[in-house]
């Protein structure tokens, strides 16, 4: 359309060149009679071909002009092609990009591991898991103890945990088994530095016993070995932990409130002073290649504190009878702060306790040992003589299993059975043989001031065997047998640990677990 | 009659020993080794069924290099993987403890047993007269690169160009950070993968150039582009090294550890180098390295280490969130 519009124009211009060339070659040649026609000729000829070439240039100009708009168009276009094509892919991958972002919209699981409620980044998260225990302890030839074969509620625990803002952990354990009613086990909030640097404020688990730290569903028996009484249960306090070069040093080092053996804190303190409990763990063969010394661990633990307290609370825990004291694998009180003459014995002064300790799992095997030392100064009060001692009271166990099944065993985190059970399919789960030695040993300097010793033991052995079925990762069934049998005590009385001391122990344990 | 049956228990014994097993092996990759390990995996299974008399099927999965190791730290069952960066395989090690931390010192050349770099490409002509890093932040040019916050290709695409920077101006990180603020902003579409920004500069036709994987590059002309671009080789870029590792955890779970070892170390293998050469990643063996040193362009290279001190250096100072590129991006918009 350009092209023809161009051509019209240049019509245009010949056709009046040429028209004005006509007139003016007419007036010359009317001239031309009184002047020199050729002169006049060669001057018209001239003036055409100055003409021409105006037309010419006129011509050339606009063709100029024309390419010039023309390239300036075509960048034009080019330009507004790259930016749709960039506008169309862009689009394109927002499209992707809402797609990818549907898929990490916060995602609600329920599953094996409990109930979560997770952002897509999991810098969030919420779950909630579930624990049940029911027992069944049956007790054999025993002194005719009223009630001792029962079928106890050991745990029934809702687990609240989460994340918030990716290093912040909280854990939130409350407890609704037997008589004692709703309590707080766990509730503390822990920040997260890295896996080297963390720091954990409130209720949880004193860092000491070995057994003690194994998770409450992950035990190998119904109940912890006899080592376990003599260190802290849960305490309220603040500690620094964790693990460097990849888990081959764990470490941990806090302020408690301090509690007697065997005890938890009952969320207040019972006198001002603070204990300072301290562990630290090596795996040295954790991140190396060598696979049969990975599962090995050892380390010591230990805490310090000075009780200035008039009560109990510095004491053993009473569970089993009434007074303070230790207990057996059957729950059953075996030495008891029962002097003679109606005196009371509290704690007062220093308690300090140490522990080595060390395990190895290797394939579906495994092995753990501590030993632990629970030395305090009491205090007899009350009736005559008003003494106080030093009593050093000592424990160890060995404990080792193996998975018929084959699966691997480990410190934490339970067996998990490669086939569920599923009978269908001839599937059944995983199976685990266990067994135990442990032995208590209470200072001679308890008795008779501190302790009776015709109803209270000096010592407790016992040896257990077991048999654990794990049907899959959430439910589990237990049996094993415990024998205990004792030196002292076993004098008369109809209550713990009188009739307790007075025959060996022998237990059959059962237990069913659901755990999520 | 005895001694016969004790026989035939043995001969039993050992047939049941020596009976070929089927083996399942599966290599979680990155995105542009598609090509690689198909070949690669053909020649493996070849070898070790001649050599073990085993059966052994090789399965592949690729993506983006750290939506990959995520995949694996969640469950996925990678007995080997072959990322695209170390940072990636560390943080297998750490968060899912699936594999030593030193999982780097258990194969020669840092568990890298081919190397690239980082080029351009750009259309036939090369219309924009594109030679050089300082081409590409020129106005009107128009540069094609992925996100580094979420392709781990466009993470070393990002380092070459900082490192170029900061050799060019002795160490100024301010300058380098500007160079890279300038070259960004000549960024029209941030894809999220490597072979997604291919895509963007191949087939959609957007852009000048295209920085990328070598060997992405070279097979980008080679499939998709005859005659349509050039190559351009920088003066200076980047040491790219892809590791390898087998996922322990995984491996020993699986029983198929001593063959994912062996898969791996089939990479440092004449063979194995060959199949890499043959894909444009550049061999570590010398004899195979010298045969095909003229497909390669000769240029000078830094490694990572020079210029940022590591992977997990660069991580933490340029692409984590607030990260040295979320402020260049924040300027830029």
């Amino acid at each position: 359309m350009k092209q023809q519009k161009g051509g019209d124009m240049k019509k245009n211009w010949l056709f009046g060149a040429v028209a004005m060339l006509s007139a003016q070659l007419a007036v010359s040649t009317a001239r031309a009679q009184d002047t020199n026609t050729v002169e006049i000729l060669k001057r018209l000829q001239k003036r055409i071909e100055e003409l021409e070439r105006k037309v010419k240039d006129l011509e050339g100009g606009k063709q100029v002009e024309a390419q010039g708009a023309d390239a300036q168009a075509k960048q034009r276009i080019a330009d507004l092609d790259q930016k749709l094509k960039i506008l169309e892919r862009n689009r394109e991958l927002d499209v992707e990009a809402a797609e990818a972002k549907t898929k990490e919209a916060p995602q609600i699981t329920v599953g094996r591991d409990g109930f979560s409620l997770a952002s897509a980044d999991r810098n969030y998260v919420l779950q909630l898991k579930g624990v049940l225990q029911v027992d069944s302890r049956t007790f054999f030839n025993d002194s005719g103890i009223a009630g001792n074969d029962s079928i106890p509620l050991i745990l029934a625990r809702p687990v609240l945990q989460g994340t918030i803002s990716q290093d912040f952990n909280l854990l939130l354990l409350p407890d609704f088994r037997g008589t004692s009613g709703a309590q707080i086990f766990d509730a503390y909030l822990n920040y997260r530095y890295n896996s080297a640097l963390q720091l954990q404020a409130g209720k949880s688990k004193s860092p000491i016993g070995l057994e003690a730290l194994v998770m409450d569903v992950d035990t190998l028996f119904n109940e912890r070995a006899l080592p376990t009484a003599l260190v802290p249960g849960r305490d309220l306090g603040i500690q620094l932990h964790g693990d460097i070069f990849g888990g081959a040093i764990s470490y941990a080092a806090g302020v408690f409130n301090g509690v007697g053996d065997a005890r938890n804190s009952s969320n207040f303190d019972f006198e001002d002073n603070k204990a300072f409990e301290g562990r630290v763990f090596f795996q040295p063969f954790k991140q190396t290649s060598i696979e049969a010394l990975q599962g090995l661990g050892f380390g010591a633990a230990g805490n310090y504190e000075k009780m200035q307290g008039t009560n109990v609370s510095g004491l053993p825990a009473t569970t089993g009878g009434t007074l303070a004291g230790f207990t057996t694998d059957g729950q059953q009180q075996f030495f008891a702060y029962n002097p003679a003459s109606n005196a009371v014995v509290v704690a007062n002064g220093e308690h300090w306790r140490v522990s080595p300790q060390g395990y190895y799992f290797y394939g579906p095997f495994g092995l753990l040992a501590e030993y632990v030392i629970s030395d305090q100064r009491v205090r007899r009060t009350v009736t005559q003589p008003l003494a106080s001692a030093w009593l050093d009271n000592r424990a160890w166990e060995i404990t080792g299993s193996w998975i018929l099944t084959g699966e691997d065993a480990a410190y934490r985190g339970g067996v998990v059975p490669r086939h569920p059970f599923n009978p269908r399919q001839g599937d059944w789960g995983a199976l685990q043989l266990v067994g135990r030695y442990a032995k208590v040993d209470i200072d001679d300097a308890a008795f008779p001031l501190f302790s009776n010793p015709n109803t209270s033991a000096h010592s407790a052995e016992s040896w257990s065997v077991g048999l654990n079925w794990y049907l899959n990762r959430n439910v589990l069934f237990k049996t094993s047998f415990s024998h205990t049998d004792f030196s002292g005590g076993g004098g008369t009385g109809s209550s713990a640990p009188a009739v307790v001391t007075r025959k060996d122990e022998n237990v059959l344990f059962t237990r069913i677990q659901l755990a999520f | 009659m005895k001694t016969m049956l004790s026989g035939l228990i043995i001969i039993a014994i050992s047939l049941a020993g020596a009976e070929a097993k089927e083996i399942k092996l599966l290599n979680v990759s990155y995105d542009p080794t598609r090509e690689l390990y198909q070949d690669f995996n053909t020649a493996f299974a070849r070898y070790w069924e001649a050599k073990t008399g085993d059966k052994l099927t090789i399965q592949q999965s690729h993506g983006g290099s750290g939506k990959q190791a995520r995949s694996v730290i969640d469950g996925l069952q990678g007995d080997v993987v072959t990322l695209a960066l170390a940072y990636d395989i560390d943080a297998m090690a750490e968060k899912g403890n699936l594999l030593p931390r030193d999982w780097q010192k258990r194969l020669p050349n840092n568990s890298a047993p081919y190397t690239s770099t980082i080029l351009f490409l750009v259309r036939q002509g090369n219309p924009k007269g594109i030679k050089d890093w300082d081409d590409l932040v020129r106005p009107g040019v128009s540069v094609i690169t992925p996100n580094p916050k979420t392709s781990g290709g466009a993470r070393w695409n990002y380092l070459a160009a900082w490192g170029y920077a900061l050799k060019k101006h002795n160490g100024n990180e301010k300058k380098a950070r500007e160079f890279v603020a300038a070259l960004f902003k000549n960024v029209p579409v941030l894809d999220t993968g490597a072979r997604g920004a291919t895509t963007t500069f191949v087939q959609r036709d957007i852009g000048d150039a295209l920085i990328g994987w070598e060997n992405e590059a070279m097979l980008a002309m080679k499939e998709l582009g005859q005659g349509r671009f050039e190559l351009v080789v920088p003066s200076l870029s980047i040491l790219a090294e892809p590791p390898v590792a087998v996922v322990d955890k995984v491996a020993r779970r699986h029983g198929t550890e001593a063959v994912a070892k062996a898969y791996l170390e089939y990479l440092y293998k004449a063979e194995g180098q060959e199949i890499a050469a043959k894909h444009h990643y550049r061999p570590r063996l010398d004899a195979i390295a010298q045969k095909h040193a003229a497909e390669f362009p000769k240029l000078n290279l830094f490694t990572i280490d020079e210029i940022v001190g590591g992977w997990q250096k660069a991580q933490r100072t340029h692409f984590s969130d607030g990260g040295v590129f979320d402020q260049i991006q924040h300027t830029n918009r």
